[in-house]
């Protein structure tokens, strides 16, 4: 069992999620974080923290497709423990669907 | 042999990065159930009602487990209370500690179950079942919970009577207790219980649903102006407490986003 980071992170990135994980098992690419699957201990605590709900539990209908999306790549981007800022313009994305294609694959320059 | 397993645990080094502490008591309430206090490390600061994890130094690469810390964040010592899980990964180990023994934790406590995850409010409420008292009896042993609320209640549900002891004990010696005892005369214990006789029995939801909770408190149904609720149990008890706590009209909240309510996913029973 694990939570799994969708596409609504992507481009928002708010990061509320990092300061609560207890395991942090978080990484950080561009413009989305990841949680890395088999490190999450699937306590839940991030889920709510989310404001653009883009933190769900491996029990959603497409769950298979974003397990393995965290997994790829939380084993590519390096652990982030602490919120940085978000994006300037992250509220802007707050509200678009279906981001998958604006993904970065780069990892974040932290 | 499982006591063998627990005297070896010294054989493996203590991980980079957790911290060590020494077991001070250890008393068992039933079969199932157990409550262990442990040293406090000087550096840790939490706030009441938050969990950290738990493991004992008996692998390479020791097991944790999300435990909420029943102790106030002012005291000096740790308290934990565990269920007993027979093979459970843990807990079959650790029901077996002794005053001495070495207990790890990792260093981030963290989680929902707080007063700054809900806005301010008159009443509070704690629904738990369980081992899901534990936040809770951090929670009521803090001053600040009393600052913050002019009522509150602590609804306590389990299958038998000899499980509500670790908290029927707890509350009456809050009340008796120099720091808080003041503060915590209104504090009301709420039991029930599911399947042994018992003079209040009932799903804690089934209770809400009828409100027969209000009527043997003899308080006020739920309002979302006046009350503010807390959430720690089985997982079929948080969605139905959950779904009963939205029909009065009260939001879950979260440490970002405070409101009406919280829930602790973490729980595991």
């Amino acid at each position: 069992m694990t939570y799994v980071v969708i596409d609504a992170c992507i481009k928002c990135k708010y990061q509320d999620c990092i300061e609560v994980c207890p395991v942090d098992c978080f990484y950080e690419g561009e413009n989305m974080v990841v949680i890395n699957t088999e490190e999450c201990i699937d306590c839940g605590v991030c889920e709510p923290e989310c404001p653009v709900e883009a933190i769900k539990p491996d029990t959603i209908p497409d769950a298979e497709k974003w397990v393995a999306l965290n997994q790829e790549y939380a084993e590519m981007w390096p652990n982030i423990a602490e919120k940085g800022d978000p994006p300037a313009d992250a509220d802007d994305w707050a509200d678009t669907p279906d981001k998958l294609s604006q993904l970065s694959e780069n990892p974040a320059q932290q | 042999m499982s006591v063998d397993a627990a005297q070896n645990e010294t054989d493996f080094p203590i991980p980079t990065g957790v911290f060590a502490q020494t077991v001070t008591s250890v008393h068992h309430y039933t079969d199932r159930l157990f409550k262990f206090r442990i040293t406090r490390p000087a550096s840790l600061r939490f706030r009441s009602g938050e969990f950290m994890m738990i493991g004992l130094p008996n692998a390479e690469k020791p097991v944790y487990r999300a435990y909420s810390v029943a102790s106030p964040s002012w005291d000096d010592e740790l308290e934990f209370y565990s269920i007993k899980v027979p093979d459970g990964p843990l807990t079959e180990y650790l029901q077996k500690i002794k005053v001495g023994d070495t207990v790890l934790l990792r260093k981030k406590p963290t989680g929902t179950l707080v007063n700054d995850a809900l806005l301010p409010g008159k009443r509070l409420w704690m629904f738990s079942t369980g081992t899901g008292i534990a936040p809770f009896a951090s929670l009521i042993r803090d001053p600040e919970t009393y600052e913050k609320f002019e009522e509150v209640i602590l609804t306590f549900t389990c299958r038998e009577v000899g499980e509500l002891t670790y908290g029927q004990e707890l509350v009456a010696a809050i009340k008796e207790d120099p720091l808080v005892g003041e503060l915590a005369q209104g504090l009301k214990l709420y039991c029930t219980t599911t399947r042994e006789d018992y003079p209040f029995m009932g799903r804690i939801t089934d209770l809400l649903a009828s409100g027969k909770v209000f009527d043997d408190l003899g308080v006020a149904p739920i309002s979302p102006e006046t009350d503010r609720g807390m959430i720690c149990g089985s997982m079929e008890m948080l969605r139905d407490t959950k779904t009963a706590l939205e029909g009065f009209g009260l939001t879950e909240g979260s440490n970002s986003r405070p409101d009406t309510f919280v829930v602790e996913r973490a729980f595991v029973d």
